[in-house]
């Protein structure tokens, strides 16, 4: 009998302790869209700024996205099989632009690839620039982004266990076609929900983006322009519809659930 | 005889709060808006004043109209709200959020520098503009839509096409800034002045001498600093459209203004702060940090608390 | 062939350390070992896919100790199989294949034939098992790594499988190195035996020699071997240029006469089944070792019985037919005898 109460003692904390959790997140999102929902839908039609804005989001987040994929998948599978010299310490620096706040993130940025810098003088050779320009927000997205993205590729590499490579490569496969060939599509699933997870975050950033890139203008830098100019009724809208806009992709890419190509293992 | 009355109060506050017959229970609060342009000199002033009295200070910088959006949208409010930009109080904040503002400083226009900016050996007081207008420069100015000295940079412009006889010189001048060089507020054009990413900017001049940036002091007739050129400020106006709204603006002296709004928090710790500020004292403080302190602050509207208005207008 | 000389390797914990045998062409050799003792770190190194800390690994004469995995023609097959969950059976088979028409040859002749349309999840244990060896196989590999791969696999399956890799064997002239913790399956399929303790080699030889005459007691143990006693010898008959020598081997009070090789002997062994028991002494017989006890124990397992008999200070453990204890009336209080040739007796 004792053993049956603590059970649904148990049972209830756990119910009661998501309930809080999920009405904590949902509540903020629920008034937003209830308050600036409707009014942001009915403005798309007409508005072409805020269109222009949520299309550069859109663009700038998944070129970071991309950027960051082709990257850091490699890097994710040299840190997951541990084949690097002093891999825990690239990894903890890895994280280390998680903990920057993001202004502060934004002027590191600046330090480092502005017109000042060597690294600035560089891309400006080839016609590149970051401050007020797309690939300013590019840059911003990837910094605060990419770590979370070489994190989760980490975590889902590694729990493809390593033998499968190695059978695979005694049957005549390179390191690279083994972890193509196999790694790649049973880790899958775990690398899309990477990418998603740093498309999110590349879209609602703010504090990095603004310190480069004022115009053209992301939806969070016009969310807070309208807000600051014209006040909250007018920045609402446009929140609102960038989270309903964003919903759809991600809805999308979480229902991609054990396709083909994607070859999930047997649990 | 107002500054004696100052100091008198000053002095009487100061000696009579260890004598309070109700000593409080523990520290005062107070809670201060500053516009982004008076962030610094404020900060030093709040800690002179936590110094002196014991009141934990929180300070919260922004650009002026987002500062009165907070208010106005967010209704958050604090005890003490001190703009760049006396124009915001009509515009927005009286009379719901607050009924009077005191103006006790003013400031002026410059163009600031550094060492490594583009031609800053040819950057003088007579020939700025063209400078400015060179093709190989980058200049950087606010968002008018946004920020005070936005709009004020292209009342500056205007009135230079006046006083140096060159038609046409207000829109070359507003075009040398492209989009992607405007930026939100005062200070964020100080820090990419700094880092080299623009080599001239067009700011307040307490930004320029409190950062240690270079600059040249333009004519009084164009830099919006001298009250006694009101009237001549005046006849520059700029119309700033906005997407829902467009609001004209008239050249006027850069006043800053402060007010203790409605429905603050701690408003007794508000005033006194704000006493303290007006006060010689204050005005030394802020002077320091080079801020122009108006010897004489103004009170524009009523229900002025008594602690800062002794005697009613 | 496959050589291996002062091979080192770590893998985490395991480790092996200063391994060094050579395993002939179209031999099959298994690697014998308790758990940990470092036999799959050493198949993962044979096979290129871990590093060798030292020590050098030649496969067919060559040295191939730098050479990458997918260069040294070595087929494995792990006791978790690790097919490729996202391929079909099919698909796994052929993956290394040049030549897909071999490969499903392969798996027909290994009995998969039919499965090959199939996913690979719900595959039972022989089954995966049969299909990672046809996979291993299809990229015709002259040598085979083998980890334990009848583990997981029913008693039944086991035999059948091992009978289908013999004759393969065979039939393509390959080396196999295959790895068991089980000394049954060693001594019907192997030509070499290979002990592992602790990351070290202890001993490589026919089973038949591994088995009769260990190299320590160590080996003994694992090996099975029923009674092991610790203690010292002095020679008595010098042995041959090839035979080993007889000696005397005291264990406090116990003497036993044995065949041992060097003056440096510290153990004697004696196999179970190689004591004969009887109620009394029978006059003169060829056997130099006589010990009279008394019955501690017997434990019957079908048809066989285990005898502990209390020989003075030790016990000697006899294994014995059921039948003989109930024909001789053994039972735990009663006197016994106790015969042990002296060949029987393994000193090292």
């Amino acid at each position: 009998m004792r053993g049956r109460g603590a059970h649904r003692a148990a049972a209830t904390a756990v119910v009661v302790g998501s309930l809080i959790l999920l009405t904590l997140l949902a509540l903020p999102i629920v008034a937003l869209l209830l308050r600036g929902g409707a009014a942001g839908l009915a403005q798309l039609g007409a508005d072409r700024e805020l269109r222009g804005a949520l299309a550069l989001t859109a663009q700038t987040a998944t070129l970071a996205t991309l950027i960051t994929v082709a990257l850091g998948t490699p890097l994710a599978w040299l840190l997951a099989r541990e084949r690097m010299p002093g891999g825990a310490v690239v990894g903890a620096l890895l994280d280390l632009p998680l903990l920057i706040p993001h202004p502060v993130a934004g002027m590191a940025l600046l330090l480092a690839f502005g017109r000042a810098s060597p690294a600035g003088a560089a891309l400006a050779q080839v016609g590149l620039a970051i401050v007020g320009s797309r690939t300013g927000i590019v840059l911003a997205m990837l910094f605060v982004a990419a770590p979370l993205y070489v994190s989760a590729a980490r975590e889902a590499i590694a729990r493809v266990d390593e033998r499968y490579e190695s059978v695979a490569r005694t049957l005549g496969d390179s390191p690279t076609r083994a972890a193509w060939r196999v790694t790649r599509p049973l880790a899958g699933r775990g690398l899309l929900a990477a990418a998603v997870v740093m498309w999110a975050r590349a879209v609602s950033e703010f504090g990095a983006i603004v310190i480069l890139t004022y115009n053209p203008k992301v939806a969070s830098v016009l969310s807070y322009d309208r807000f600051t100019g014209e006040g909250l009724d007018a920045a609402l809208p446009v929140a609102a519809v960038l989270v309903i806009l964003a919903v759809v992709p991600l809805l999308v890419l979480r229902s991609l659930r054990g396709t083909a190509a994607l070859g999930e293992p047997a649990r | 005889m107002r500054p004696l009355g100052f100091a008198i109060l000053v002095s009487w506050l100061s000696v009579a709060r260890p004598c309070a017959a109700t000593p409080a229970p523990r520290a005062d609060t107070v809670v201060v808006f500053t516009a982004a342009s008076l962030a610094l000199p404020f900060r030093v002033a709040l800690d002179s004043f936590a110094r002196r009295t014991g009141t934990v200070v929180h300070q919260e910088n922004g650009a002026s109209l987002e500062l009165a959006r907070r208010i106005t949208d967010l209704h958050r409010v604090p005890d003490v709200i001190a703009l760049a930009d006396q124009e915001v109080f009509p515009q927005l904040l009286v009379p719901r959020a607050t009924a009077w503002y005191v103006r006790f400083a003013r400031n002026r226009m410059v163009v600031a520098y550094t060492a490594r900016s583009t031609a800053a050996t040819r950057m003088t007081a007579a020939d700025w503009h063209h400078t400015l207008l060179r093709s190989d420069v980058r200049v950087g100015r606010s968002d008018p839509k946004l920020a005070p000295v936005g709009y004020r940079t292209l009342l500056l412009y205007r009135l230079a096409e006046a006083h140096y006889r060159q038609p046409g010189l207000a829109a070359r001048l507003e075009r040398r800034t492209p989009p992607s060089l405007l930026r939100a507020n005062a200070s964020e054009l100080v820090a990419l002045l700094q880092a080299g990413e623009l080599d001239y900017i067009v700011d307040y001049e307490s930004l320029a001498r409190a950062n240690r940036l270079r600059f040249v002091r333009l004519p009084s007739e164009i830099d919006l600093g001298d009250p006694a050129l009101a009237s001549w400020y005046a006849r520059a106006s700029v119309r700033v459209v906005r997407r829902t709204d467009a609001t004209t603006y008239s050249g006027a002296p850069i006043v800053y203004a402060a007010s203790v709004p409605r429905g603050a928090p701690h408003p007794a710790a508000g005033a006194r702060f704000l006493a303290y500020l007006l006060s010689p004292a204050g005005q030394a403080v802020l002077r320091a940090q080079a801020v122009d302190a108006l010897a004489i602050p103004r009170f524009v509207g009523d229900s002025v608390p008594a602690a800062l208005h002794p005697s009613k207008r | 062939m496959i050589e291996v000389a002062s091979l080192a390797a770590h893998a985490g914990a395991f480790r092996l350390h200063d391994v060094s045998f050579t395993l002939p062409r179209g031999a099959w050799g298994i690697v014998l070992g308790s758990a940990g003792a470092g036999k799959t770190t050493l198949l993962e190194t044979i096979a290129g896919v871990r590093r060798a800390a030292a020590g050098r690994v030649s496969l067919r004469g060559a040295d191939v100790t730098h050479v990458a995995p997918e260069a040294r023609g070595v087929g494995i097959v792990y006791q978790q199989a690790f097919l490729f969950p996202h391929l079909s059976v099919e698909r796994n088979v052929r993956y290394g294949a040049a030549d897909p028409a071999h490969a499903l040859d392969i798996a027909r002749r290994l009995g998969a034939g039919h499965l090959l349309a199939r996913g690979v999840r719900d595959l039972s244990g022989g089954e995966r098992q049969m299909v990672a060896l046809a996979r291993a196989l299809a990229p015709r590999p002259d040598i085979l790594l083998l980890d334990e791969p009848f583990a997981a696999v029913d008693p039944r399956g086991r035999t059948r499988l091992r009978r289908e890799l013999r004759a393969l064997q065979r039939e393509l002239s390959l080396t196999v190195l295959h790895v068991t913790h089980d000394f049954g399956e060693a001594g019907t399929l192997g030509d070499l035996a290979i002990l592992l303790d602790g990351g070290r080699l202890v001993q490589a030889a026919a089973p038949a020699a591994l088995f009769h005459r260990p190299a320590s007691a160590a080996a003994a143990e694992f090996l099975g071997a029923e009674n092991v006693y610790a203690g010292t010898a002095t020679p008595l008959e010098p042995g041959s240029d090839d035979e080993a020598g007889t000696m005397l081997f005291r264990a406090g009070s116990l003497a036993l006469v044995g065949l041992g090789e060097s003056a440096a002997v510290s153990h004697a062994v004696i196999r179970g089944e190689d004591v004969t028991l009887a109620r009394e002494r029978r006059g003169l017989s060829s056997a130099r070792n006589v010990l009279d006890g008394v019955v501690v124990e017997v434990v019957t397992h079908g048809a066989l019985a285990r005898v502990t008999l209390d020989v003075g200070e030790v016990p000697l453990v006899a294994t014995v037919t059921a039948g003989s204890v109930s024909e001789l009336g053994l039972l735990p209080g009663s006197r016994a005898v106790a015969t042990i040739k002296a060949t029987a007796v393994h000193l090292c």
